[in-house]
């Protein structure tokens, strides 16, 4: 294997992505979603967490109290978020329909320190943006009013939990979860799939299109035309995730352990295009290989996701600063598997490029 | 009767194919990883996800709080040494001393707060669930009743949500009839035994993840719809997504496969013996078609079958489809290699993704939803009706893009297009050359600005749907550059082509002709359409941007005249390289005429 052979194969298939401007699409692509993150954010965070919604509003909503007294009405009262009026339940159902209302409430006749429970009609909006919120907003008002009656009830529960006595956190921290734990690890992994897609591309476009006759003509060897393409492949990896990360710290998405974070993508993923040139190899039609191979791929995935101590998981650590040694471990057995897939598709490569130096 | 047949026997050459390549050698590995595939979902079942281990830190003083804490694996608990050392050296998230929680500014330590306050609560649940007297332990349970209300547009003209906030002091007062609603029961119905079955069975599920199973199993629980606070969760605006995945992912994944088939009849010349036959080429390609389309429609009957959900939701579904197929077709037809294959497809799913996706956010709440036939199906599993008009309005661009898609591809599915290798704008233009005749180039033009209609609306409505979000005088604003942009372009796109094709064609006279055709086809085309699908947008003030000039036809006749006028002229005086700046100038021209247009009809 001749270095300079393994970098004009990559040369080559950099001047074909760019000649083609297929390269373009994909930064545009990056920057189409980038553009409406702000979107996708509000989107995808309310349907990670639904309650996170609620600081998204601060104006009063306006409520019909139906039914009986209870504590409850004082609540809503004191509460900033409602106005309540008292009506009568088919007015306040019909006003809700129109609109003019965001929620109504009923209450029966049930003693707080009853046998029973006391069981709360609400009419809430179908599906709806603005009942989300509001409902969230209720709910904090129940779950008041649920420790009033419990404490009411006290005497008659015998099993207590272990007190534990949480603050009122002042705002903030709603997204930091789903956008360290979810965004990130996927945003940054993303380039890691594209480019084992892409090897499977160079690959078998060499056997469909036939121009390996032209290729092994060459000086080059087959096993080094096969390493230049993959080597093409995983220099792409760390440019697109680092601009994911640079646009992500444009967002305003704080990520510590850049760096590292770059080296265990870049690392991770080469087991993935090793994958992928091997099935490329293997099955040298693209319909074929890519289907196998994207099978392949939610299979390697879901494993990975299900053991602790994941590289995904590894880079939501590194990108909130808490991973420690075990980088390390994860590294060395994500090496450790690579050079075993490497020398696996070295020696396939070779075989299946004697074959085509006799034939 | 001919064609017929010929369509059969390319299917079932189609199928027959595809089967060989694939059965030899794929089926044994497809069965192999299939198998893993369930082997590793139930280890992925039995371990849990992994993504999130060891976000936070927390140093806890009890030993059996940090067990409690412990059993997420998202926290790591530290024994607490004894005193605070220094919140600066950033070691601890949270810290937990005699029962009592502490926390930092930091985004971090906030978000471990929260996320100790879900998981106590849950864990105080899981002790009242054992409790003797459950109503003591559960004194208060809510019975959420869902009334459904529509807007109309005109009522959000702004593109915000109605603020119901009336003046102060009096109750709103509902208008018209007031429907009578029964008094509800203040039992819950149920014993207490099996209410505790509910509680254990639900306390053990992630409530997260189970309301998205919920939105595909019309499930029924014991319970009915009454809850605990705790269990209260809010509505979710955005269960379209679980349809995204369930129902258009797997269509993606089949349109690949066609794609690859067209690509693959382009490869070495495969297809000329395909074309040396006596068979119409449209025939070829809905014979190619065919079998993928039976076998999508073939997998969303299936998955409809398996969630228990109304046949009808496969009405909606067919135009996605066959909108789908016209553009592997397309794409299949115009990428040079595999890899430019693999962007574009990308490129296009993600597109037609937010397409459909957005707008179905807004189901129940705007009219705007219809945009997106996703909408008639959350409709459906919600079991709204949804009227013909409905489905006219959300599915009519989806038929006829498709169709034209369809149209272009059969017009060039012959051998100079398909064999020849050219960069994506010039196989554009040159696949859209073939389809102006040369001897009647005024009629040709006419009809293709006719034709690119709805594809000016679908990319229109996505800038509307997009720009929703955005405050009101930037929406506005951002839509009418967009609007006049993408109106331009369209017009201008059959002149360039013309063009490049024989420069010298522009005389005075002929120039003159062409934008006159062109300009009428866009009038002609826009108004047909309008009249047949989108009577309710036009009426607010986006529509009126995007729509503008329902009433004096010579005006906007006028207006596409000069603006086509611009573009040719630049081309016919400046050279090729003179056509972005021409576009410019015309959007210019644009913009101001719709902004005298609103600015008047503002006041």
């Amino acid at each position: 294997m001749k270095a300079k052979h393994l970098s004009i194969i990559a040369k080559k298939e950099f001047r074909g992505l760019i000649s083609e401007r297929t390269i373009l699409l994909a930064i545009l692509l990056q920057l189409f979603i980038a553009l409406f993150s702000s979107f996708l954010m509000v989107g995808l965070t309310s349907m990670y967490d639904p309650s996170s919604l609620s600081k998204y509003s601060r104006f009063k909503y306006n409520i019909a109290y139906a039914g009986n007294d209870s504590a409850l009405y004082g609540y809503l009262e004191e509460s900033g978020d409602f106005r309540v009026y008292r009506m009568d339940l088919s007015t306040g159902v019909a006003a809700l329909e129109q609109r003019k209302l965001s929620a109504v409430v009923y209450v029966p006749d049930t003693a707080p320190d009853s046998a029973d429970p006391v069981k709360i009609t609400m009419y809430t909006l179908t599906n709806d943006l603005q009942s989300a919120i509001v409902d969230v907003k209720l709910k904090e008002i129940y779950l008041k009013y649920e420790t009033d009656l419990r404490a009411i009830r006290a005497d008659r529960i015998t099993e207590k939990p272990v007190p534990l006595a949480i603050p009122k956190a002042a705002g903030g921290g709603d997204f930091y979860e789903f956008v360290y734990g979810l965004l990130i690890p996927l945003l940054v992994f993303m380039p890691a799939i594209i480019a084992s897609a892409l090897i499977i591309d160079l690959i078998t476009e060499e056997y469909q299109h036939d121009t390996l006759e032209t290729l092994i003509s060459t000086p080059v060897t087959f096993t080094e035309m096969v390493w230049g393409k993959v080597l093409a492949c995983e220099v792409l990896v760390p440019v697109q995730a680092g601009v994911w990360i640079v646009l992500l710290m444009i967002n305003g998405i704080a990520i510590q352990n850049a760096g590292l974070i770059l080296v265990q993508v870049s690392v991770t993923s080469f087991i993935l295009i090793l994958l992928g040139a091997l099935v490329a190899l293997h099955y040298r039609e693209r319909t074929a290989a890519q289907f196998i191979f994207s099978t392949a791929l939610v299979v390697v995935m879901l494993f990975a996701l299900a053991l602790p101590d994941n590289p995904l998981n590894l880079l939501t650590r590194l990108a909130v600063g808490t991973a420690g040694m075990e980088q390390w471990v994860v590294l060395g057995v994500t090496v450790a598997i690579i050079i075993g897939l490497g020398i696996l598709m070295h020696t396939y490569a070779e075989k299946v490029g004697r074959t085509h130096q006799s034939g | 009767m001919g064609a017929l047949r010929d369509i059969a026997i390319i299917a079932k050459w189609e199928v027959k194919k595809t089967f060989t390549m694939m059965g030899r050698n794929v089926l044994p590995l497809a069965i192999v990883l299939f198998v893993l595939l369930i082997l590793v979902t139930g280890f992925a079942a039995q371990s849990g996800m992994h993504l999130q281990d060891g976000m936070y830190r927390v140093a806890v003083d009890d030993p059996e709080l940090g067990q409690l804490i412990a059993d997420d694996p998202r926290f790591e608990v530290y024994r607490y040494p004894g005193r605070i050392l220094s919140w600066e050296d950033n070691l601890y998230d949270l810290i937990i001393i005699r029962g009592q929680v502490y926390y930092r500014g930091t985004d971090k330590s906030r978000s471990a707060l929260k996320t100790v306050e879900r998981n106590y609560g849950k864990y105080v649940n899981n002790v009242y669930n054992t409790a003797d007297d459950l109503f003591a332990a559960y004194p208060l349970w809510i019975d959420t009743q869902s009334v459904k209300s529509e807007l109309d547009f005109l009522a959000t003209q702004s593109g915000q949500y109605v603020s119901a906030a009336p003046a102060r002091g009096g109750a709103p007062v509902p208008e018209g009839e007031i429907a009578i609603i029964p008094t509800p029961s203040p039992e819950l119905g149920v014993t207490m035994e099996e209410i505790r079955a509910e509680l254990i069975q639900t306390g053990g599920q992630d409530t997260q993840i189970s309301r998205y199973t919920e939105i595909l199993s019309s499930g029924s629980s014991t319970m009915g719809s009454f809850r605990t606070p705790a269990q209260l969760s809010p509505p979710l605006p955005f269960d379209s997504i679980i349809l995204i995945f369930v129902f258009v992912f797997p269509l993606y994944f089949t349109s690949q496969f066609f794609m690859m088939s067209i690509m693959n009849e382009r490869i070495e010349r495969r297809g000329e013996i395909l074309l040396s036959t006596p068979v119409k080429t449209s025939s070829i390609i809905i014979g190619k078609m065919l079998p993928y389309f039976i076998g999508m429609v073939v997998i969303c009957g299936g998955i409809t079958a398996w969630i228990g959900a109304s046949p009808i939701i496969m009405l909606p579904l067919i135009p996605v489809i066959f909108f789908f197929l016209a553009n592997a077709l397309i794409i299949g037809m115009i990428s040079r290699s595999f890899k430019e294959l693999s962007f574009i497809s990308i490129f296009f799913s993600t597109v037609a993704t937010s397409y459909l996706f957005f707008p179905s956010i807004f189901a129940n709440v705007h009219v705007i939803s219809l945009v997106s036939p996703l909408t008639l199906i959350v409709l459906t599993l919600q079991g709204t009706a949804w009227t013909l008009t409905d489905y006219l309005y959300s599915t009519s661009l989806f038929w006829l893009t498709g169709a034209v898609l369809f149209a272009i591809g059969a017009k060039n599915f012959k051998e100079e297009r398909l064999f020849s290798e050219k960069s994506l704008t010039s196989r554009m233009r040159e696949f859209l050359s073939e389809v102006i005749s040369e001897k009647r180039p005024f009629l040709s033009l006419f009809l293709i600005t006719g034709f690119t209609i709805p594809f000016i609306f679908m990319v229109q409505l996505m800038c509307l749907v997009l720009f929703f979000n955005l405050p009101m005088p930037y929406s506005l604003i951002l839509l009418l550059m967009f609007a006049a942009l993408v109106e331009e372009i369209a017009k201008g796109i059959g002149i360039y082509t013309l063009y490049v094709r024989k420069p010298g064609f522009f005389s005075t006279r002929n120039l003159l002709l062409a934008c006159g055709a062109t300009a009428l086809g866009f009038l002609i085309g826009e108004k047909l359409l309008l009249f047949v699908t989108l009577a309710q947008i036009t009426e607010s003030v986006f529509g009126s941007i995007l729509f503008l000039s329902i009433g004096a036809l010579w005006l906007p006749l006028l207006l596409h005249f000069v603006c086509v006028l611009i573009v040719a002229t630049c081309l016919k005086y400046g050279g090729r390289g003179w056509f972005v700046p021409g576009l410019a100038i015309a959007m210019v021209v644009h913009c101001l005429y719709n902004l005298y247009f609103i600015l008047g009809w503002l006041s």
